[in-house]
């Protein structure tokens, strides 16, 4: 009670007289009754402290204390969303909460099946690795294959048919379409089309011959336009019959590539970098290290590579295709190259002469057939045929036939009634050769029906649009380049009411059911019994079924037909290196993706000569217009070193006619235009004004005289003494205790080499880290202001083909940019010991751990950036906004925003890695999920009495950059293990550090680039 | 008279010329809070202009916290762009202030007392703006507490090797004892302004606000031991908050910024900077409220000299950054000068060399520093040069360092302007409430100065010092 008031005591008398009996009252107040004592009974805590008794100073901390606890309060208004853990009550076979699973199937491109690892975590595919038992992949692993993942779970696929842009349902287009189908069967399939990508499915080829017999009147095309003709066509003329062409280059000397990117595209470019590899190894003997050659119009990884390339125009090349067999004793007439090409052939030709039996020539797949069935009869001559080269049947349908059958087709459209159209698969409307005017041709059919992921520009002038399933969502199977079958099996239940090519089939002119069975059947028929199904599901491979090579007899060469068309310059119309046809025009990974040498992303270009560009007065990004015979398109400029002078480089696939929410529209321009399906056609360019922003990831060409990638030639290793030395291991002075003595740690210590050596650039390193670490897209827009947030990046550098270079002695000159020497340095975090991130970071969350990693811990992070200031090597990437929340629409400068459900997309990450938010910084983790996984395996083999030690062992910890890495230039392992390979790796005189004078003493180290040129060429 | 005397009083003359009592002083201080006609349209131009500002910074402030830090132009690799060059910018000009009332009282410099209240409340002012940019610029302002230490659950401390942990103590240490100062200063001009004023409400609250102030002897005797004291704690200040500052540059390995010499050429970067920005308000000042006799000419000179002394010690460190880049031989500080003088922003590079280097030279003519309009055309390009330093060595040490392929560019967005202008509306906005509301100059240490110049026997002639304390008895 506070505050007393008056007390009327006359009153207090007045109210006691009044009473009888016996009164107890507690005081005077009572008996007065007054509103104070009235308060008092009534309040529940009469004693307590009051405002008034509370002394100010008191009464300012509690004040103080409560408004910053409820400040507190307020910074967490978000509740968390709620969710409820249950257990399994019918756990699903195999299935263990919190344990990966793993399946093998096959990844198809360009009709060549490859095998795949698929990992899948609580029935959801999240990552693809490579098949080591397959003959091709070896267990590396390309980025499409890696960004196929990102595919599955894309929220712009269609969801259920749609008839004339209306939803509808399977069950209406079957009854109608059968309807249809069993009419024209009667005319033999007069008025019934079917048009199909390249196949190279067994079971699929089977069911399509079959059609063929039953509809002997159909119009039937398979292509699309990756398709290879070219290639098979090369080997027809060569040797008489279409057939795959692969490469074992393992134990090659010399290497003559022929416009041929054999490193890093095209099928078995897996095979072909992890054998090159091997022949580059300098580790056993260093004389056996083979020497590259390039000749190309346009720079590829593989020219970048080489210890001697050589720019010429496509024409040249063909000349000098024919120039060499001339020289190495193929009868061909009408060769000849005049000038430094002439040299340079002479010194490559005696080169190929003396390593004959160890020396062969590729002939990349845009060369014209003739001049790839040259190239095949060079390698005869060389007596490569056999050892470094062998020929198996063609994998694909129709090989080497598939465009004529596309024009048979188109023509046979043009010409009669059209009742029903079946598209399965592909994107003809958008990327038929542009002289077909395919989309036109569509609208003809009474009833057409496209058989496709995502409503695109042929579903939109079809009648029907079907939805296609992923390939991780249906059963399959196909062969690798030589022949090895792989089952394809699905992981997932089709995610929406989608059908794949095969069902689609089946359901309209089968007699069975499901493509299981076909498939199994198939095989059955093959000899494969219930137990070898089971096997070759569980190894990714069926065994035995690789093709036999093919007995081959050389036929007289074809003449080199010339590039056709009007122009001052050739025009080069080639796949994307990220989006390939277009078809990953919607894949984000993709998209996002550093073309290899320009660092491009989201956007095709005009690549043009340096000498060209001057002549036309453009630089990069300048708005200049391609014209050929087909038609004309307007882009943005790319000035690339390294481009032959007179030619000129467009890649395909982007200009996607999207619907504007889709992240595939607004990319680019559409180069199918000038596109009638020649890889080379005679053009022109004109600058035409006005200037399109290209985001490139890096601005900066030059080494600047520093001493980043080291290169040194194979003699300067050989004769140490002879050679140019780098400057040997600085000392290292630090005011500090050696932190080895003071806190000795006997656990592992990780650390990674990366090879320079074998590095091709092909970049599945970085689209593996992005899937493995859930790394965010970010856009156009963000890459543009330089916020990209791959964790791995492959830096490229131009340089001189002087060494000097290198160390700062001289600086590239103009006549180098025509011809540069190209340095790929794939950078991650180094894991410093005395990391420079760590001390600066005013809340103590970058850390390291005792066994060496430079650890980023998400949740402590306040995002004040000063640790990626601080970071030498500009490895630490920042969360600038809540990328992971954005939606793709966003990603494009004029994105509009969009409803779609984004949910399907957050299926593809990684359990075991957090998505990070906004504002919070993140790097690269040596995989630190992977180690543990390995750690928590080896303890419980340790508790069983299975090994030694509760510590991984050498091997079984790799990252994601290092498994899908086909060469393996990546090494990951123990430092603290004398026996690992990195621990001998790292001994290698060929071992440096970036930067090491900064004495930052980093985990990740370097092995020097070894150079073997022929003194020759000088 | 002995002629140490007598130059005392003539300097004493040239800081309060003309005839003046301490009711008059009174007056022309006081009135100007109690008399709002005193204020010129100028003054109600100002205010909106600071109000514009002000709204605009609120919303960059509110956009930022709802997007993120995206929505600025900091990339990789500039980590740090607009956000951190404002943050030192700004502490800089605080600088001043600190260094006139404290370094300045405790060597008894009696020409500051003119220009000490407001110097002081740009220091604190500046400081606020300061203060915003190292909050707001983390990725997660919601989780920035987290600097501080503070005992939680997690048994987390911040990290104390790190420079940004000791910006927070040098900065809260600043805020705290610059405001201190500056309240304790204003006790008995409020409690004068509770004298003077008709108005009983208002009065009230200068009552309240000047603590009982009675200005008796005891009250005498407690406010200078205080304020000396405060002026101590104020004085290493100077000196370290901008040396603390200097190290979140000086202790990274980012070539420009790992640079021995930094600390002692921001804390005269700062008072240069400080001591500029002193003069674009004291020269307006003066001219719209008639103060010419109070903030004198002799004011100006002085200030002028400051500024040039300590723009040469700034202008020696450029230089020795340059000789050091070629004398060290490290190839990254010699890619850093030649980055600087003919590399994507040179220009701007070179524009901070005429402000800083070239133009302040011109205050060596004693006519330049009693002439206004070069004083004040001086005083903004040496804001303007201080500023473009903070730049070329934040974003442009950052933008091309170790590794080429790492190279980029930084151009600050609309919002980073958005909120750049906003703090400088939000300043403008506080300094002319300021001279709306506070004494802008010190009622009772113009009087002290009075008294010293006529002794007890000009003006009132009890010639009391504490005439403020009018309401004691």
């Amino acid at each position: 009670m506070g505050t007393r008031g008056e007390l009327n005591l006359s009153e207090v008398r007045e109210k006691l007289a009044g009473k009888s009996g016996r009164a107890y009252w507690r005081s005077l107040e009572e008996v007065a009754e007054t509103p104070e004592f009235q308060a008092w009974v009534d309040d529940e805590f009469p004693n307590r402290a009051s405002l008034m008794n509370v002394d100010r100073r008191s009464l300012l901390k509690y004040m103080g204390a409560s408004m910053m606890l409820a400040g507190l309060a307020g910074c967490r208004s978000m509740r968390l969303p709620s969710a409820q853990l249950v257990p399994y009550v019918n756990r699903p076979e195999e299935m263990v909460t919190g344990e990966k699973l793993y399946f093998a199937t096959g990844y198809t491109l360009q009709g060549i099946t490859e095998g795949i690892i698929v990992e899948s975590n609580y029935g959801r595919p999240t990552k693809v690795e490579g098949n080591p038992k397959h003959p091709t992949t070896g267990g590396a692993s390309s980025a499409f294959m890696q960004a196929s993942v990102l595919d599955l779970y894309d929220p712009d696929r269609s969801k259920s048919p749609t008839k004339d842009g209306i939803t509808n349902d399977w069950t209406t287009f079957l009854s109608d379409a059968r309807k249809i189908v069993s009419d024209l069967k009667k005319k033999g399939g007069e008025g019934l089309a079917v048009l199909l990508p390249t196949v190279g499915s067994p079971s699929l080829i089977a069911e399509l011959e079959r059609f063929r017999k039953e509809f002997p009147r159909a119009s039937i095309a398979s292509w699309e336009p990756s398709a290879r003709d070219k290639a098979y066509l090369g080997t027809v003329i060569a040797f008489g019959k279409p057939l795959e062409t692969v490469y074992h280059l393992s134990k090659a000397k010399a290497i003559l590539a022929i416009d041929s990117d054999f490193l890093a595209s095209g099928p078995g470019f897996l095979k072909n970098a992890r054998d090159w590899a091997a022949s580059r190894n300098v580790d056993g003997d260093p004389e056996s290290m083979s020497r590259l050659y390039a000749i190309e119009p346009t720079p590829s990884a593989t020219g970048a590579l080489a210890d001697h390339r050589f720019p010429a125009e496509a024409e040249m090349v063909d000349q000098f295709v024919q120039a060499l067999a001339a020289r190495l004793g193929v009868p061909v007439s009408n060769a000849s190259v005049g000038g430094d090409l002439s040299v340079w052939l002479e010194a490559v030709a005696q080169d190929l002469e003396k390593n004959s039996g160890h020396a062969v020539v590729i002939g990349g797949e845009y060369l014209s057939a003739e001049a790839q069935a040259l190239c095949h009869l060079i390698n005869l001559k060389l007596g490569a045929e056999g050892s470094l080269v062998t020929h198996h049947s063609a994998v694909a349908w129709m090989a080497g036939k598939q465009e004529d059958s596309l024009r048979a087709f188109a023509g046979a459209f043009a010409n009669g009634d059209t009742e029903f159209l079946l598209v399965l698969g592909g994107n003809p409307a958008f990327n038929a050769p542009a002289d077909l005017k395919f989309g036109e041709l569509i609208k003809q059919a009474k009833v057409s029906a496209h058989l496709s992921p995502m409503l695109d520009e042929t579903g939109r002038v079809c009648t029907w649009h079907l939805p296609e399933s992923h390939s991780l969502e249906s059963w399959g199977d196909g062969r690798g380049l030589d022949g090895t079958a792989t089952i394809i099996q699905p992981l997932i239940d089709p995610l929406f009411d989608t059908k794949s090519v095969l069902e689609l089939m089946l359901a309209l002119f089968g007699n069975a059911d499901s493509a299981q069975d076909i498939i199994k059947a198939r095989w059955a028929g093959q000899g494969l019994d219930d137990q070898g199904w089971r096997a070759a599901l569980q190894d990714g491979i069926i065994p035995n079924t690789k093709a036999a090579a093919a007995g081959l007899s050389a036929m007289p060469p074809a003449p080199i037909k010339a590039i056709t068309g009007t122009g001052e310059l050739e025009v080069l119309l080639r796949l994307d290196p990220t989006i390939f046809d277009g078809r990953f025009a919607n894949n984000g990974w993709l998209q996002e993706l550093p073309k290899p040498l320009t660092t491009l992303t989201w956007d095709n270009t005009v690549q043009l000569s340096p000498k060209h560009a001057e002549k036309l007065g453009v630089v990069s990004g300048d708005l200049v217009e391609v014209a050929t015979a087909s038609g004309k398109v307007t882009g943005g400029a790319w000035v690339l070193p390294g481009q032959a002078e007179n030619s000129v480089t467009v890649h395909l696939g982007y200009g996607r006619d999207m619907n504007d929410t889709l992240i595939a529209a607004g990319t680019g321009f559409n180069a199918y235009q000038l596109w009638d399906g020649a890889s080379a056609v005679k053009g022109s360019v004109t600058k035409v004004g006005g200037k399109v922003a290209l985001a490139s990831t890096q601005m900066h060409h030059y080494l600047e005289g520093r001493d980043i990638v080291r290169e040194m030639e194979l003699d300067a290793l050989l004769h140490p003494h002879e050679g140019e030395h780098h400057e040997g291991h600085h000392r290292d002075i630090s005011m500090y205790p050696d932190p080895e003595k003071e806190f000795p740690f006997e656990g592992p210590k990780w650390g990674m080499t990366i090879d320079l050596n074998v590095c091709t650039g092909c970049h599945a390193c970085v689209t593996a880290c992005q899937a493995e670490n859930n790394i965010a897209v970010v856009g156009k827009d963000q890459v543009l202001k330089g916020r990209e947030m791959h964790w791995i990046r492959i830096d490229r550098y131009y340089g001189s083909k002087d060494l000097g270079e290198m160390s700062g002695k001289k600086k590239p000159t103009r006549a180098d940019l025509d011809n540069p020497t190209t340095h790929l340095m794939p950078v991650t975090c180094m894991h410093c010991e005395a990391a420079p991130c760590e001390p600066v970071c005013p809340v103590a969350a970058t850390v390291h751990s005792k066994e060496g990693l430079n650890q980023m811990v998400y949740n402590r992070c306040v995002g004040t950036r000063y640790c990626s200031n601080n970071c030498p090597y500009k490895v630490r990437r920042f969360n600038f906004l809540n990328y992971n929340d954005r939606k793709f629409s966003d990603f494009k400068i004029d994105g509009k925003n969009s409803s779609r459900d984004l949910r399907v997309r957050l299926m593809v990450n990684n359990p075991e890695v957090t998505v990070r938010g906004r504002g919070v910084m993140e790097k690269c983790t040596y995989c630190v999920q992977r180690i543990n996984a390995a750690r928590i395996t080896a303890k419980n083999a340790f508790a069983k009495g299975q090994r030694e030690k509760p510590e991984p062992m050498d091997g079984e910890v790799i990252t994601a950059c290092q498994q899908a890495c086909p060469t393996g230039a990546i090494t990951f392992g123990n430092l603290a293990d004398e026996s690992s390979k990195l621990a001998r790796l790292k001994k290698m005189p060929r071992n440096y550090s970036l930067l090491e004078e900064l004495n930052t003493h980093n985990r990740t180290t370097y092995l020097t680039k070894l150079r073997n040129p022929n003194k020759e060429i000088g | 008279m002995s002629k140490i005397v007598k130059e005392k009083l003539d300097e004493l003359n040239d800081l309060l010329p003309g005839q003046h009592s301490y009711s008059k002083l009174d007056d022309q201080i006081g009135s100007l809070i109690l008399d709002h006609k005193r204020h010129p349209k100028a003054w109600y131009v100002f205010v909106a202009i600071g109000g514009l500002g002000t709204l605009m910074l609120l919303t960059s402030i509110v956009w930022l916290l709802f997007q993120g830090i995206g929505i600025w132009g900091n990339n990789q690799p500039v980590g740090w762009g607009f956000d951190i060059i404002n943050f030192v910018w700004w502490i800089g000009i605080g600088h001043a202030g600190t260094l006139i009332s404290a370094v300045l009282l405790l060597v008894r410099q009696q020409w500051r007392n003119s220009i000490n209240r407001f110097a002081e409340a740009m220091t604190i002012f500046a400081v606020m703006c300061a203060g915003l940019y190292p909050l707001l610029h983390t990725g997660r302002p919601w989780v920035a507490y987290w600097l501080f230490p503070y005992p939680n659950i997690l048994g987390m401390w911040p990290q104390f090797r790190s420079p940004l942990i000791w910006d927070v103590f040098a900065v809260t240490t600043y805020i705290t004892i610059s405001a201190l100062f500056w309240f304790i200063g204003l006790i008995p001009d409020f409690a004068t302004l509770r004298d003077k004023t008709k108005n009983a409400v208002v009065a009230r609250v200068w009552a309240m606000l000047s603590l009982g102030w009675r200005g008796s002897a005891k009250h005498w005797h407690r406010y200078e031991q205080a304020y000396l004291i405060l002026a101590g704690l104020s004085t290493p200040l100077v000196l370290s908050v901008h040396s603390i500052v200097s190290l979140d540059f000086a202790v990274s390995i980012v070539p420009g910024w790992n640079v021995t010499v930094f600390p002692p050429y921001f804390v005269a970067g700062a008072v240069f900077a400080g001591f500029a920005m002193v003069l674009t308000f004291a020269i307006p000042l003066r001219k719209w409220y008639g103060l010419n006799d109070l903030i004198t000419d002799t004011h100006l000179d002085w200030m002028a000299k400051i500024m040039l002394t300590t723009g040469l010690v700034v202008f020696y460190g450029y230089l020795s950054e340059v000789f050091y880049a070629w004398y060290s031989g490290v190839i990254w500080e010699q890619a850093l000068v030649q980055n600087r003088f003919f590399g994507p922003y040179a220009g701007l590079f070179w524009a901070l060399w005429f402000c800083n280097g070239l133009a302040p030279q011109i205050l060596w003519w004693p006519k330049a520093r009693k002439n206004v309009v070069v004083l004040f055309v001086v005083s903004q390009l040496v804001s303007i040069g201080m500023w473009l330093e903070r730049f070329v060595i934040i974003p442009m040490s950052l933008h091309r360092d170790y590794l080429p392929s790492s190279w980029g560019m930084y151009s600050p967005s609309v919002w980073d302007f958005g909120m750049f202008f906003g703090t400088i509306g939000f300043f403008i906005l506080l300094m002319f409430l300021f001279f709306r509301f506070v004494p802008v100059i010190n009622i009772f240490e113009m009087k002290d100065l009075l008294y010293k110049k006529t002794g007890d026997h000009v003006g009132d002639h009890h010639g009391e010092l504490a005439t403020a304390g009018k309401g004691a008895e």
